[in-house]
């Protein structure tokens, strides 16, 4: 993963992560390793769902660190009662295994992408600038369900978002295993715009399920 | 004579409607089945039966003192010589008060009518052979009697008659199967009283009833004691192995499911425990690295405990999913078979393609199958790394005909099967492994046109489907797992 605005960023004051994670040691190694990163500052933790839901509003930070576990309020439902307050806000979610069941929930319920928790630093950085700079990460086999939940939400006519042939086109590559750089070239567009198509989708999915979210979790039986 | 009391049998019903009543008892009356007498329209012949009736029958005999309630037991034994034809075998037969009558002791016909006559056609029942007839009396009061003619009449005309007279046999046996077991010994001849209408019968009997033509009872095998207890055995046989296989079944049932309750709290108990303190020894590893300066010895030393962590993360992270029941999916194997080829080839250069059929079922895929078969196409991915020189390769999955196909194509420099040795060994451990699944492995190649596996294995068809339905319908599977987990 490429990081192309690092320039702008260092210019501007560092970018705002809160971090949202139950294990108190868990949580400090992480605040540690956030403040490690140049440009970047954890500006505060919360321990639960319901904290995040109270302090974030307020913080309005850049990026939300999200674990995906969390007592009582899960991590998916926190991100989609958060996006539907915060909309702008990137959510980042972290798992301690690739679960590609949990990573597409989190997903559908408004998160902007996912992190393992035993990535590397570097790693963290590139993802949490990616998302920063409209990007949005997507592996083969999310782009397969994704393509998917589309189709089976196609006939619903209730939620009524479809996809475009080229946003489709797009998924139906990734999940065959091209990367987007691949993608780019096969299609006759540039990386950037396939990022951007990417971000849409994932916006799309946002629309549908907020739908959703609001039924779901807002009569508070989740 | 007289009928028995209709009204008395009626009067316990309450009837309210008399002409109801009267045309029931009517009805009675004139249906009296099979009797002729001789002041009924049927019974105009009386002079003839009569006139015939001594021909036919023999004398009055009896024991040789009558009383009251008294039961007497006669009989006789005639036989038919072999090769004789009946063609006709008519017998006539009234007891004072009333008979049982057996014939090779099996009763035949019962009378309670003394003032008549029954006539009984045992044609079917004479064939060749020394027959036992065994009439059981029961007098009443005063004289008993039993009067008796049969007529047995042979193809050739010949006529042979065995009637009622000194020949007869009374015996002192008893009990309910006296006929059965008839001996001579102990028996003494019946005593004869008189022909007919000799004193105390002069008027009687009057009557004809016809029993209608007795034949044999077939007595199929199916029929016979010994048939029926094996049979009734044979069902409590079955029923009992039936309940012991249920209770095997219910047992093993059990046991599976419990061993899938484990296998997910192993899973679970790995990843809960072992992951997310691994998970914080690696941060406090990435920390402590940080923390040193940038030359320092130990800050390589923290550099490779971090990639130890990442690489144990990774292979429990292998482990967990091997373990875990709820991962015993078509889909899960396929999710997972994308992804480690995916991480797999992005440090080779190889470029890895997938084609997999969208909407892959959730059907059940037990691990010994989907281990085995991951790792045989982990084989493959392997020797296609290490051998093909190729750049890109296609990992295909699809089902057909209730068959699972994963598709490993590279586009290398392929080799010559025939000429592939005992040194592959790879080739030999995916057969073996497809073997033990029952499935089959096919490798086809040429010298540059690429490498083809084929690795087939059977889909549990329909098995345990119904019943996972309900647990692992594909909606709400995560669902479930993360309010579990959270809870």
């Amino acid at each position: 993963m490429k990081s192309p605005v690092i320039p702008a960023i260092v210019a501007r004051p560092a970018v705002k992560v809160v971090l949202v994670e139950d294990k108190p040691g868990v949580r400090e190694s992480w605040v540690k390793l956030i403040n490690s990163l140049p440009g970047f500052s954890c500006v505060q933790t919360c321990a639960s769902g319901e904290d995040a839901l109270r302090v974030i509003p307020s913080v309005n930070p850049d990026v939300v660190l999200m674990d995906i576990f969390l007592p009582r309020m899960s991590g998916i439902e926190c991100t989609a009662r958060l996006k539907l307050q915060l909309p702008k806000i990137q959510i980042l979610i972290l798992t301690a295994v690739e679960d590609d069941e949990l990573v597409f929930m989190a997903l559908e319920a408004g998160a902007d992408g996912y992190l393992l928790k035993r990535t590397t630093p570097e790693d963290l950085k590139a993802a949490m600038l990616d998302v920063l700079g409209g990007g949005a990460p997507m592996t083969s086999e999310i782009a397969r369900r994704v393509v998917e939940s589309f189709r089976r939400a196609a006939k619903q006519p209730k939620l009524d978002v479809r996809l475009s042939a080229r946003e489709e086109e797009v998924l139906i590559l990734l999940s065959k295993g091209y990367s987007n750089k691949e993608i780019a070239h096969q299609l006759a567009i540039g990386a950037e715009t396939v990022g951007s198509h990417l971000k849409h989708i994932y916006e799309k999915m946002h629309v549908r399920s907020r739908a959703e979210a609001v039924a779901r979790y807002m009569t508070g039986k989740a | 004579m007289t009928p028995p009391q209709p009204k008395l049998f009626f009067s316990g019903l309450a009837w309210r409607g008399g002409s109801c009543l009267t045309v029931l008892l009517v009805l009675f009356l004139f249906f009296q089945p099979g009797k002729i007498h001789a002041d009924e329209p049927g019974g105009t012949n009386l002079v003839d039966w009569v006139a015939q009736a001594t021909n036919h029958l023999g004398q009055w005999i009896w024991e040789t003192n009558a009383f009251d309630k008294q039961t007497v037991r006669l009989w006789r034994a005639f036989e038919i010589p072999a090769g004789a034809k009946v063609t006709n075998a008519t017998m006539h037969i009234t007891v004072d008060n009333g008979y049982t009558l057996f014939l090779d002791g099996k009763e035949i016909g019962r009378g309670s009518d003394w003032r008549t006559v029954s006539e009984y056609d045992i044609t079917q029942l004479l064939g060749p052979g020394r027959h036992v007839l065994a009439v059981e009396g029961f007098n009443d009061r005063l004289e008993g009697g039993l009067i008796f003619g049969l007529q047995v009449q042979s193809a050739n005309r010949a006529v042979a008659e065995i009637k009622s007279d000194g020949s007869w046999w009374v015996t002192p046996q008893t009990g309910r199967t006296w006929a059965a077991k008839i001996q001579a010994n102990g028996s003494h001849p019946a005593k004869v009283i008189g022909p007919m209408h000799s004193h105390p019968w002069e008027v009687w009997p009057y009557g004809l009833a016809r029993v209608p033509p007795l034949s044999p009872v077939m007595v199929h095998f199916w029929q016979r004691g010994w048939v029926q207890l094996t049979l009734l055995l044979i069902c409590t046989g079955a029923v009992v192995f039936c309940s012991w296989l249920l209770t095997q079944l219910s047992a093993q049932v059990k046991a599976q499911k419990f061993l899938q309750v484990e296998r997910a709290r192993i899973a679970r108990d790995i990843h809960d425990d072992l992951g997310a303190q691994l998970t914080q020894l690696l941060l406090l590893g990435e920390v402590a690295q940080r923390e040193q300066p940038e030359d320092s010895p130990a800050r390589g030393q923290f550099t490779q405990i971090c990639a130890g962590a990442r690489e144990l993360a990774q292979a429990m992270d292998e482990v967990v999913w091997a373990v875990n029941s709820r991962r015993d999916t078509v889909r899960d194997f396929t999710t997972y078979v994308c992804k480690y080829a995916q991480i797999f080839l992005s440090a080779t250069n190889l470029r890895c393609r997938l084609d997999v059929e969208s909407e892959m079922p959730v059907t059940t895929f037990d691990l010994p199958v989907r281990r085995n078969l991951f790792l045989a196409v982990k084989e493959a991915l392997n020797n296609a790394a290490k051998h093909s020189q190729a750049d890109e390769l296609y990992l295909r999955i699809f089902r057909r005909e209730r068959r699972l196909s994963v598709i490993v194509e590279d586009n290398g420099r392929g080799f010559d099967p025939t000429q592939a040795g005992a040194g592959r060994n790879g080739l030999t451990n995916m057969t073996q492994r497809m073997d033990e699944i029952g499935g089959t492995c096919e490798v086809s190649s040429q010298p540059g046109g690429g490498c083809l596996v084929i690795f087939t294995v059977p889909l549990a068809t329909g098995r345990r489907g119904w019943f996972r339905r309900a647990t692992a319908n594909d909606e709400n599977a995560g669902r479930i797992e993360t309010s579990e987990i959270r809870s």
